[in-house]
C-alpha cells in the first residue's frame, strides 16, 4: 500500500536552533492520515522527544491525536490535554493539523515537520492515479490519461517532441504520456477527432480558491448543524411518499410472532385449535421489559410452532387461519376521553395493547413512559430519516388528530409539559399540516429540522431540537425527555379511542427494484412475500431485500416472515458487490460518526479480537447507525464487526 | 477529496450527441460536494432520448478493485455502448478509462481543488505542502496561503486598512500573523533571518 505520509520531521539542525531559548515543551503528533492503518505509535514523536531530552528541555508530555485537522474532535481532545507549565507545543503533523492547534491552543506553537508534497492524489483510495485538479478536465480528448500530470510538461496539445524510445526526456524513468495518449486514441479509433481539436489554451483562472474556501465554509457549516457528522444519503423517498395509504388485503394466514420488542418474549395463552377474534390477546407478556401480543384476524390457531423471523432468525409463533370476517374481540372497546383517565390508567392502556416503539427497536411504550427521572418534554420523531421510507409521512398526514391525540396522552402520562413534533424539512406537506392542526394547542408544537440521517435517533434529535446532550450510557430521561415514534404516537390514540391493540401498522413497500411500490396499512403476521407479490414483485435478478430502510435495515434471505411491530419498510434494491479492502485511514467514518465515535478502532480491533481494546474506545455507545459503513472508502462492514464487539463486551462484565 | 463541478451542458451534449451512453456517477464524496441535482437532471434528459444504456451510480470508483467488481454486473449495457460517461473527479475518470481501455471514456465534470484536502475534513485552513514549514516563525498562521503573495519575509506594505492589495476582502496575511505573535508574546521571533523559499522538486524534498 503507498505509505502518503503527509509530513517529515525537520532536520536536526533546524530543530535545534528552533529550541533554542524554549522549555517546557509540549508534542503533539498526528497519528497520519491515508496510510495503512497501524496503532503502533508514530516514531516521529519519540524521535523529537528524545531531541528536546538531549538538549536539556524539560517535556510536560505528548499525545498522538488521530486526524488533528477535524477541528471538531481536536478541539474536544485538546481541552484537557495540555498540562500546567506547558510554555511551548511543538506540532508533529502536515501543515493542516499544525494550523489547527495553533488556532486552538493559545499558546506558542511551532511546526516540527514540514508537510511533504503529494501533488494530486486526492483518490480515496490509495490509488496510482493522479489528479491535479485543474477545473478544466481534459480526459475527454485525451482517452482518459491525464496531460497535466502524466506529462512532465503538462503539455495539453501533444508531445514535445523531447521523449527518446517512447520515454520522457524530463526523467527516463517515465513513459512519454502523450505517446501513451496517443496509443489509447488509436485504439479506440479516436485519432481524426483528436487532431481535429482545436488548440486547447489553459486557463489558470478556473482555479478560484475563493469559490472553493466560500464552498467549503458553507457545507462545513451544513455538515456540524445540529449535530456532528450524519451523512446525506440518496433519498429517493418520491417512489413512495404521494401514494396515499391503502389497506392491505387481509391474508388467509397470519404468523404472529412472540417477540417483536426488546426484552423477554411473550408466553402463548392460545392452543393450535382455539378460535380467536381480532383485538384478542393471544401472547402475555414476560416481565417488565416484554410486551403482550395480540391477534390481527378472527379465525382459528393451526399451529404454535417456530417460524421464520426478520431480524432472530426463528422465533416461537401463533399460525392463525382467518375466517375472513374480521369479528372484533369483546375486549376491544374506546377507554374514553384523555381527561377521563390517570396517567397511570393511561400507561395500563398501552400497556394492555402491547404498544411498542415501532421504529424498529421495539421498546415497551409503557416503560418509556415511566422514566426514572421527572421529564419536561416529549419528542415526536417525525424525521424519517431513513432514505426510501414515507411510513410515518403518511401517518403524519392521514392520522394528524390521531397522532396530536397520541402526544397528549404521552404528555398526560409523563407529566412532560411540552410536546415537540420534528420533521424533517423533505417533509413540507407534513410540516404544513401539523403546524396547521396544532395552532389551537399551547403545550405542543412543530419543530423543522434540516435534513440529515441519523437524525431521527433520539440522542440526535434531542441534541438538535433541544441542545442538550444524553450522557454516555445515558437515556433520553436524564436529560428530561422521552422520544416517542410517530406510528407508535398513532397506536397509542388507536388503543385509547377505539380500544384496539396493536395489530397492524403502516409498512413502505418500495425500492428501486420493485415494481409497484406502496404505503400500506398491513395486519401483523402477514407475511412479507405476500406484500412482495402484491407490489408486482422485482425487476431483474440479484435484489437485495430489507426489512426497514436502506441504512439500519436487516437483510432478508427469506421472505416468508411475517410483518411485526416495528416493520416500517420492506425494500428491494440493487445488490451491492463489493469486497472488504484494507483501511486507508481516509478518516471519513470518524468525520461522520455522530456518536463522535473512532469506527476505524472497531474494525481493526474486532479483527485482532481485542474486545478490551473496543471497550475503551466506547464501543458500547454505537447505535448501529451505519453512517461509518456507508462512508467506508474501503467497503469495510463496519456494523457487524461493532456487533461483534458489544457481544464480546458484553460478556465480559 | 476534492470537489467537483459539472461541466457546461453544451460540452456534454457535443460529448454523447449521437452515441450510446452507459453513466456512471461516483457518489463517495458526495459529503464534501458532488453536483448530485444537476446531474440526475440531466440524466433524465439524456435517458428520454432513449440513448443511455444504463446508468451506474456508485461511491469510491478510485478504489480499482470495488470499481471492477460493481462494473462486471454491468458488462452488457457498456458493451451495447458507444461511449461511456463519467460523473467523478478526475481519478474516477482515469480508473474507469484505465479499466476500459477499448472504450471512449468521458469526463462529465471537472474538479476543483479544495484546500486542505490532504486532511479528513474540508478546512477553513490551507496548507500548500510547500516542503518547509513556516508556520513556527509566524504564529501558526500560513504565509505560503493566507498571503495573496506567498511572502515569507513580512508584509508589502501594500494592505490599505488590513485588507489585501490583491483581494480587498481578504485580511493582510501578515498583519494576523503580527497580531498572533503578539498575543503569544512572541514578536522577537520577526527577528529571524530572512527565509528563503526552496522550490526544488517534491521529489527531491522527499528523498532528502
Amino acid at each position: 500500500m503507498e505509505n502518503y505520509t503527509k509530513y517529515k520531521l525537520k532536520k536536526n539542525d533546524e530543530l535545534l536552533s528552533l529550541l533554542d531559548g524554549k522549555d517546557n515543551l509540549f508534542i503533539i503528533a498526528c497519528n497520519k492520515c491515508f496510510k495503512k492503518f497501524e496503532t503502533i505509535d508514530e516514531p516521529e514523536c519519540g524521535e523529537f522527544e528524545k531531541l528536546a531530552a538531549e538538549n536539556g528541555k524539560t517535556v510536560t508530555g505528548s499525545a498522538r491525536v488521530d486526524f488533528l485537522c477535524n477541528k471538531t474532535q481536536t478541539e474536544k481532545k485538546l481541552q484537557d490535554m495540555i498540562p500546567e507549565g506547558t510554555e511551548n507545543i511543538f506540532v508533529i503533523s502536515c501543515g493542516l493539523g499544525i494550523q489547527t492547534v495553533a488556532d486552538l491552543a493559545g499558546k506558542p506553537v511551532y511546526a516540527a515537520s514540514n508537510s511533504l508534497n503529494y501533488t494530486g492524489y486526492h483518490g480515496m483510495a490509495l490509488t496510482e492515479r493522479k489528479c491535479d485538479a485543474c477545473a478544466q478536465c481534459y480526459l475527454n480528448i485525451t482517452g482518459g490519461i491525464c496531460p497535466i500530470v502524466d506529462c512532465s510538461k503538462s503539455l495539453v496539445n501533444g508531445q514535445c517532441g523531447g521523449a527518446k524510445d517512447g520515454k520522457c526526456e524530463v526523467d527516463s524513468s517515465k513513459d512519454c504520456a502523450w505517446e501513451k495518449i496517443y496509443q489509447r486514441l488509436a485504439k479506440q479509433g479516436r485519432l481524426e477527432e483528436f487532431l481535429n481539436q482545436p488548440v486547447q489554451l489553459r486557463d489558470y483562472s478556473k482555479v478560484d480558491y475563493k469559490y472553493v474556501s466560500n464552498y467549503v465554509k458553507s457545507i462545513r457549516e451544513n455538515r456540524l448543524d445540529g449535530y456532528y457528522g450524519g451523512v446525506h444519503p440518496a433519498e429517493r423517498k418520491e417512489f413512495t411518499e404521494h401514494l396515499a395509504l391503502k389497506r392491505f388485503p387481509d391474508p388467509e394466514v397470519v404468523v404472529i410472532p412472540l417477540s417483536m420488542h426488546a426484552g423477554a418474549p411473550a408466553n402463548p395463552i392460545v392452543q393450535v385449535g382455539d378460535t380467536v377474534q381480532v383485538g384478542q390477546k393471544i401472547g402475555e407478556a414476560a416481565g417488565f421489559i416484554s410486551s403482550s401480543v395480540h391477534s390481527s384476524v378472527s379465525g382459528t390457531v393451526i399451529a404454535v410452532e417456530n417460524r421464520g423471523h426478520a431480524t432472530r432468525g426463528e422465533c416461537l409463533s401463533v399460525v392463525i387461519r382467518s375466517d375472513g370476517k374480521n369479528t372484533l374481540h369483546e375486549s376491544v372497546k374506546p377507554h374514553g376521553d384523555l381527561d377521563s383517565l390517570t396517567p397511570d390508567e393511561i400507561v395500563e392502556i398501552i400497556k394492555e395493547a402491547g404498544i411498542v416503539g415501532m421504529g424498529g427497536a421495539g421498546f415497551p411504550t409503557s416503560v418509556k413512559l415511566k422514566p426514572a427521572k421527572p421529564v419536561d418534554t416529549i419528542l415526536l420523531n417525525g424525521c424519517e430519516c431513513e432514505p426510501l421510507l414515507t411510513a410515518d409521512h403518511r401517518v403524519l398526514l392521514e392520522y394528524a388528530d390521531d397522532v396530536i391525540f397520541g402526544l397528549q396522552a404521552m404528555l398526560k402520562a409523563t407529566g412532560a409539559e411540552k410536546g415537540i413534533i420534528v420533521i424533517e424539512d423533505n417533509k413540507p406537506d407534513a410540516i404544513e399540516l401539523m403546524k396547521e392542526k396544532t395552532a389551537g394547542y399551547d403545550n405542543i408544537e412543530v419543530s423543522v429540522a434540516k435534513t440529515k440521517y441519523p437524525q431521527g435517533a433520539e440522542k440526535m434529535l434531542i441534541k438538535r431540537t433541544l441542545k442538550r446532550q444524553v450522557p454516555q450510557g445515558g437515556l433520553p430521561a436524564d436529560v428530561g425527555c422521552v422520544v416517542g415514534n410517530i406510528s407508535t404516537t398513532k397506536a397509542i390514540a388507536d388503543a385509547i379511542l377505539r380500544g384496539m391493540p396493536l395489530v397492524e401498522r403502516v409498512v413502505t413497500v418500495t425500492g428501486e427494484r420493485l415494481k409497484n411500490p406502496g404505503n400500506f396499512i398491513v395486519k401483523i403476521g402477514t407475511s412479507t412475500k405476500e406484500l412482495v407479490d402484491y407490489c408486482g414483485g422485482v425487476t431483474g435478478d440479484d435484489v437485495t431485500f430489507k426489512a426497514g430502510g436502506p441504512m439500519m435495515g436487516f437483510d432478508l434471505s427469506d421472505l416468508d416472515v411475517p410483518i411485526m411491530k416495528g416493520s416500517n419498510g420492506i425494500i428491494a434494491i440493487d445488490t451491492d458487490h463489493t469486497v472488504e479492502q484494507p483501511c486507508i485511514k481516509c478518516g471519513r467514518c470518524m468525520d461522520v460518526c455522530p456518536m463522535e465515535l473512532s469506527p476505524l478502532y472497531f474494525a481493526k480491533f474486532a479483527d485482532e479480537q481485542n474486545w478490551q481494546g473496543m471497550k475503551e474506545k466506547n464501543v458500547m455507545d454505537c447505535i448501529e447507525c451505519r453512517c461509518c459503513e456507508y462512508i467506508c472508502s474501503s467497503k469495510i462492514p463496519l456494523v457487524s464487526k461493532i456487533k461483534a464487539g458489544k457481544t464480546a463486551v458484553r460478556g465480559m462484565k | 477529496m476534492l470537489i467537483t463541478e459539472l461541466k457546461p451542458r453544451e460540452t456534454i451534449a457535443s460529448l454523447v450527441d449521437g452515441k450510446k451512453v452507459f453513466i456512471i456517477n461516483c457518489i463517495g464524496c458526495k459529503e464534501v460536494h458532488f453536483p448530485e441535482k444537476e446531474i440526475s437532471e440531466l440524466e433524465a434528459e439524456l435517458s428520454a432520448s432513449g440513448n443511455v444504456t444504463g446508468i451506474m451510480t456508485t461511491d469510491y470508483i478510485c478504489n480499482p478493485d470495488n470499481m471492477k467488481l460493481r462494473l462486471e454486473k454491468h458488462a452488457g449495457e457498456i458493451e451495447a455502448a458507444d461511449a461511456v460517461l463519467v460523473f467523478s473527479c478526475g481519478v474516477g475518470v482515469q480508473t474507469i478509462a484505465s479499466y476500459l481501455e477499448e472504450k471512449a471514456v468521458y469526463a462529465g465534470c471537472d474538479t476543483c481543488r479544495l484546500p486542505g484536502f490532504q486532511g479528513v475534513t474540508p478546512l477553513e485552513y490551507k496548507c500548500d505542502q510547500c516542503g518547509e514549514c513556516y508556520l513556527n516563525l509566524t504564529g501558526g498562521i500560513c504565509p505560503i496561503t493566507a498571503c495573496s503573495k506567498s511572502l515569507v519575509n513580512g508584509q508589502c506594505g501594500g494592505a490599505k486598512d488590513g485588507m489585501c492589495e490583491v483581494d480587498s476582502s481578504m485580511e493582510c496575511g501578515w498583519e494576523r500573523i503580527y497580531r498572533r505573535l503578539e498575543a503569544i508574546g512572541r514578536l522577537d521571533v520577526l527577528k529571524c533571518p530572512t527565509q528563503v523559499r526552496n522550490f526544488a522538486t517534491d521529489d527531491e524534498v522527499s528523498a532528502e
